[in-house]
C-alpha cells in the first residue's frame, strides 16, 4: 500500500491556556480531494499551519509523504492558498512570479509563468503593480503563484474568502483540473455546496476535534448540513 | 546555494528604489538631527569635533531603525511571512538576504548623509578620513547582522517598533560605543595603536552576531 500523502497522528495544539485542537487524526491519501469544514474558530487554520510545517503540534505528528513537514523536500512539493495573498503589492505580477519560481527553482519558469498567468487570465496585467489589482485579480494571482512549482500537496485555507463569482467560478475549474491532475487536495471551507461539488471526502472540525469522516460522493448539500449540524450537537460519527 | 538569498535581495533593492520609502525616511530623519545639532547649540570647532562622531552614528543608528522596521514591516503585510516559512529553503539563506538588503540599504543611506555631516560640522576632507569607511563598515554590519533577527522576532508582536528597541540597544550598544570612538579619532586625526585592535573586535562581534543570527533564524520563522 502507498504511503499517504498526508497523515495527522492524534495532533493537539494549545496556545497557553487556549486549545485549539484535540487528538485529531486522519489521513490523505495521493490524489484524494479532502474537505474540511467548521465553524469559525474551531481550529482549521491551525490544523493547516501544523500540516504545512509552519507551526508544531503541542502534541500528536503529522507526515507529509511519509517524512515531517518541515522538511524542505516536502515544502517543495506543498503549497497553500490562504486569505493570506503571499505577494508583494510593490511589484508587479510578473516580478511576483519570477521572485517565487527562483525560490522553487522552477525549471522552464519564463514559460511556466506564461502558463499560470495564462490559467488565470491575467496575462494582459502581468506588468502592473499587485497594489493595482482588485481582490479578485489578486487572490487569481495567488492562485498561480501557488501552482507555479506544480504542487503534489495543495493546502488551501478559506480561499473563496471575499470573491466575487467570476473569480469563484475560475478557483472552482481551476481546482477540479488539479484534481484531474492528481494533485491532492485538502480545503477548509464554511461553503457546503463547493465543498460537495469538489470533494472526495469531509471532514467535520467542531471544538477543536474531528467530529465526523464521510465520504462525499452521491452527498448532497443539505445531507452534509445535516450531518454537520448533528456531528456538532450529537457527538462522533464515521 | 545563496540563490535564495540573492533573490530576497534583489526583490528587496526592487522594491525600495521604486518605492525609495525607507532612505528618504532615514535621510529627512538624519537631516533634521544635523540640523537641529547645528543650529541649537554654538560651540568651538574643537567641541565640536568631540561630539561630531557622537552625533554622526546617533543618526545612522536611529534612522537604521527606520530600515529594520521597514524590512520586515513589507514581509508581513499580505502574509509573506509565512510565504517564507512555507519556503523549501534553509532559513539562514532567507536571514543573509533580508541581512544583505538592510545593510545595502543603510550603507547608501550613510554614503549620501555622510557629505551633509562634513558640511554641517565643517569638517575638512583629508586622506585619513578614508579610514572611516572600515569602521562605518563593521559598525553598520554590526547593526545590522543582530537587527535583522531582532527585526524578524519583533514582527510576530503589535508592539514592533518599542520590542525592536528594546532587543536591539542594549546588545549592539558595544558596537556602537566602538564605533563613536574609532570614528573620533579618524575626525579628529588623532589615529593611536589603539584604533586596530578596537576595529577588530567590532569585526569580531560582528562575525559572532552574523554566525548566531545565520544559525537560529529557522527557530524565528515558526510560529
Amino acid at each position: 500500500m502507498s504511503v499517504p500523502a498526508l497523515e495527522v497522528l492524534g495532533v493537539s495544539k494549545d496556545f497557553g491556556r487556549i486549545i485549539a485542537l484535540r487528538g485529531v487524526s486522519f489521513s490523505v491519501q495521493s490524489g484524494e480531494f479532502v474537505s474540511i469544514l467548521g465553524r469559525n474558530g474551531a481550529g482549521k487554520t491551525t490544523l493547516l499551519n501544523i500540516v504545512s510545517g509552519v507551526s508544531r503540534p503541542s502534541e500528536g505528528e503529522v507526515k507529509l509523504f511519509g517524512t515531517d513537514p518541515s522538511d524542505r523536500e516536502n515544502k517543495a512539493k506543498l503549497a497553500v492558498i490562504s486569505h493570506e495573498m503571499f505577494l508583494y503589492g510593490n511589484l508587479t505580477a510578473l516580478e511576483n512570479l519570477q521572485y517565487y519560481s527562483r525560490i522553487y527553482n522552477v525549471p522552464d519558469s519564463k514559460e511556466r509563468i506564461e502558463a499560470v498567468l495564462n490559467d488565470v487570465e491575467l496575462t494582459h496585467r502581468r506588468f502592473d503593480l499587485v497594489a493595482t489589482y482588485s481582490r479578485g485579480m489578486t487572490q487569481r494571482l495567488t492562485i498561480a503563484r501557488a501552482l507555479l512549482h506544480e504542487p503534489s500537496l495543495l493546502l488551501l485555507d478559506e480561499p473563496f474568502t471575499g470573491l466575487d463569482q467570476h473569480a469563484i467560478g475560475m478557483l472552482i475549474a481551476l481546482l477540479k483540473m488539479q484534481k484531474e491532475m492528481g494533485r491532492t487536495i485538502v480545503l477548509t471551507t464554511h461553503d457546503l455546496h463547493t465543498a460537495a461539488e469538489l470533494s472526495d471526502r469531509y471532514l467535520v472540525i467542531s471544538k477543536h476535534k474531528i467530529v465526523k469522516d464521510g465520504l462525499m460522493s452521491g452527498t448532497n448539500p443539505e445531507t452534509i448540513r445535516e450531518n454537520f449540524f448533528s456531528a456538532e450537537t450529537g457527538g462522533i460519527q464515521s | 546555494m545563496m540563490r535564495t538569498a540573492i533573490s530576497i535581495l534583489k526583490k528587496d533593492l526592487r522594491m525600495e528604489f521604486r518605492s525609495k520609502e525607507s532612505i528618504l525616511a532615514m535621510w529627512i530623519f538624519s537631516l533634521l538631527i544635523f540640523v537641529i545639532f547645528n543650529f541649537t547649540f554654538e560651540v568651538s570647532r574643537l567641541v565640536m569635533l568631540e561630539i561630531a562622531p557622537g552625533l554622526l552614528w546617533v543618526a545612522f543608528v536611529f534612522s537604521g531603525m527606520f530600515g529594520l522596521n521597514q524590512s520586515f514591516a513589507l514581509e508581513k503585510e499580505n502574509g509573506n511571512l509565512r510565504a517564507m516559512a512555507l519556503m523549501p529553503v534553509d532559513g539562514g539563506q532567507i536571514y543573509v538576504g533580508k541581512f544583505l538588503s538592510v545593510t545595502i540599504i543603510m550603507l547608501m543611506f550613510e554614503a549620501l548623509i555622510f557629505p551633509i555631516f562634513i558640511i554641517f560640522y565643517d569638517l575638512h576632507l583629508s586622506l585619513g578620513m578614508f579610514k572611516l569607511i572600515p569602521v562605518i563598515l563593521a559598525g553598520t554590519i554590526g547593526f545590522t547582522s543582530l537587527g535583522t533577527i531582532l527585526s524578524a522576532v519583533a514582527v510576530h508582536t503589535r508592539n514592533q517598533q518599542i520590542l525592536l528597541s528594546l532587543l536591539l540597544w542594549p546588545l549592539v550598544s558595544p558596537i556602537i560605543i566602538w564605533s563613536v570612538t574609532l570614528s573620533g579619532m579618524v575626525l579628529s586625526g588623532e589615529v593611536t595603536e589603539a584604533f586596530y585592535p578596537l576595529l577588530l573586535r567590532v569585526g569580531a562581534f560582528d562575525v559572532i552576531f552574523f554566525t548566531l543570527s545565520y544559525m537560529l533564524f529557522d527557530f524565528i520563522l515558526e510560529d
